[in-house]
């Protein structure tokens, strides 16, 4: 079966620097995979290589079996790839509905003069899109926000607000940086509810940057752990966990008297 | 109907009869506010709602102006005709420098448009043969069916600036608005959800050139005078003014700032230096006082709801 993501041999230089290199993984489709690693690792560096933000040095990237190295992050978000960031990135102008409608800019076609004279094409199209929208807002339970101004809310409001902007145009893959920082510990098994469920019920594959290992443990199918812009260790949440070299990398050598 | 809507029609039908009652003077000030209008619609939808803070808006109006002057002076195309191509021709100039300029930002798009701005009055002052330079030219006076000229213009000039409006508000509703907004506050995620950066900044370069080029022509048609001077930099501040004290990203603060800075301009006609002075002092006020500008301030009434009033953000999210 063709991986719905490969990331092969991923390099990213930074003058000198070495950001990422050679950094490799596929995930199949419907599958939830988890990245951890220490601060610094590279992980959402490796997000920004995947979606195009900051495109590879050396490497391919591929969205199922197309290669979509060196294009433009929006090029590639119309092939059908989402991300959300670490901190909120939200429209602070629009409200919650309307951010969310805009997550269906290249699922709409109304042109200028459709936009400007209000054709009848541009409000079939529009009311379509908010009916979508409403229903992806009450998917991760924000319906009752849909009008507030996408600035009012909390952050962890916000949160599932750019998921949901991230989910309505059905994408086939979602990349999510830190869904749960600054999240309370009684979210954490909200958020782990919501990430199976958009697994299960919406089909989108998931690559997961997180930093707490309770919930990447939980939630994902495998686990890929980064060290300084390389792959340690990558397997199942039981199998990570035992792995020598994810624990030096995290906790250090032991030394021995 | 929104309110915001039914009143600024309201307005336009006040215009529309005031012919019946006023002298010259207040038909020119009611024709002057309509093209005023335009502009600082046009102004808005780059600045106010795609936030991009260029300063060649004056300039392409007076390309508007003096492509749609020229046109009849030095081909005798008729004004129906001049007017759409000096407008269509400001467009195509707002687009050529829209792709070398938008691929800078902040203060950078500023410099580039402003010097953009500065060698388009040079062109105009020095380009004798086709411009008649600094001294003008005069415009010949337009024909229209059944009215005379002066009333025509005033007709043109409202209905377009109508046209405009009401297009504006319906674009900025619309997924392009949208697009515009979202590169305003966060052109990161903005690309990241498949919106074309460039291709959406160039859109809204491209229309407020557009606005500019209609706004520029009505001018010519109204003054029937060309002159260097009426596109400077005073002018560029004057459109500024307009949007800031009216509200940034906001279709009816546009109109109401267009009003505003009428009303100041011709309150202050005898005081020449004074003009300048108040402006600033106005700026600062707005500034100050009223970031949001006037448009802001009517939103907190209870019935008036600008159902779209948009607001650029303090600081941009990624």
């Amino acid at each position: 079966m063709t991986p719905r993501l490969a990331v092969e041999k991923v390099g990213l230089a930074f003058g000198g620097v070495a950001a990422l290199s050679g950094v490799s993984l596929t995930v199949a489709p419907g599958e939830i995979r988890g990245i951890i690693g220490p601060n610094g690792a590279g992980k959402t560096t490796l997000l920004n290589a995947i979606c195009g933000i900051v495109p590879p040095t050396t490497g391919r990237v591929r969205l199922d079996g197309k290669d979509v190295t060196g294009l433009s992050p929006s090029a590639i978000a119309a092939r059908g790839l989402r991300r959300t960031f670490q901190t909120s990135a939200l429209f602070p102008g629009l409200t919650v509905l309307e951010n969310v409608v805009t997550g269906l800019h290249t699922a709409t076609r109304a042109g200028l003069l459709d936009c400007a004279f209000g054709s009848r094409r541009l409000r079939e199209e529009e009311r379509e899109a908010a009916a979508r929208a409403r229903r992806v807002l009450e998917f991760v339970g924000m319906a009752g926000f849909a009008e507030r101004p996408a600035g009012a809310l909390s952050f962890g409001q916000q949160r599932l607000v750019e998921i949901a902007r991230a989910l309505v145009s059905d994408p086939a893959v979602v990349l999510l940086d830190e869904p749960a920082v600054g999240l309370s510990l009684n979210r954490l098994a909200d958020i782990d509810r919501l990430l199976r469920r958009i697994r299960d019920e919406r089909g989108v594959t998931l690559l997961l940057i997180e930093h707490v290992i309770r919930l990447v443990m939980e939630v994902s199918d495998s686990i890929t752990v980064l060290s300084s812009g390389t792959v340690i260790a990558e397997g199942t949440p039981d199998a990570v966990r035992q792995d020598p070299a994810v624990i030096t990398a995290y906790l250090g050598t032991a030394v021995h008297a | 109907m929104r309110q915001p809507v039914l009143l600024g029609l309201a307005g336009a039908l006040a215009l529309a009869v005031l012919p019946l009652v006023a002298n010259p003077y207040l038909l020119f000030v009611g024709n002057q506010l309509a093209i005023f209008v335009i502009l600082a619609v046009g102004l808005n939808l780059l600045v106010g709602y795609c936030g991009q803070l260029a300063f060649s808006h004056a300039a392409l109006s007076g390309i508007g102006a003096y492509g749609t002057a020229l046109l009849k002076v030095h081909l005798g195309l008729p004004f129906f005709l001049a007017l759409p191509c000096g407008a269509l021709l400001a467009t195509a100039v707002g687009l050529a420098i829209s792709y070398p300029a938008l691929r800078l930002s902040g203060l950078y798009l500023s410099l580039a448009t402003l010097a953009f701005a500065q060698f388009t009055l040079w062109v105009f002052m020095n380009w004798e043969a086709v411009t008649f330079g600094a001294g003008g030219f005069r415009v010949p006076a337009p024909s229209y069916p059944l009215i005379g000229a002066g009333l025509g213009t005033y007709y043109l000039s409202l209905a377009l600036a109508v046209l405009l409006a009401l297009a504006a508000a319906s674009l900025v509703r619309s997924r392009l608005g949208r697009a515009m907004i979202a590169v305003r506050d966060g052109e990161v995620a903005a690309e990241a959800l498949g919106i074309n950066l460039l291709r959406t900044k160039a859109m809204a370069f491209g229309l407020s050139a557009f606005y500019a080029g209609v706004a520029g022509g009505l001018q010519a048609l109204m003054l029937g005078y060309m002159a260097p001077e009426s596109f400077d930099l005073f002018h560029m501040a004057l459109m500024k003014a307009m949007i800031v004290v009216g509200g940034l990203g906001s279709i009816a603060g546009s109109v109401i700032g267009a009003g505003a800075v009428l009303f100041l301009l011709e309150g202050l006609r005898a005081f020449k230096g004074a003009q300048e002075i108040a402006f600033g002092s106005l700026l600062i006020a707005a500034v100050v006082f009223a970031p949001r500008g006037l448009a802001g301030a009517l939103n907190r009434l209870p019935r008036w709801r600008e159902s779209y009033l948009r607001r650029p953000a303090r600081d941009a999210a990624p």
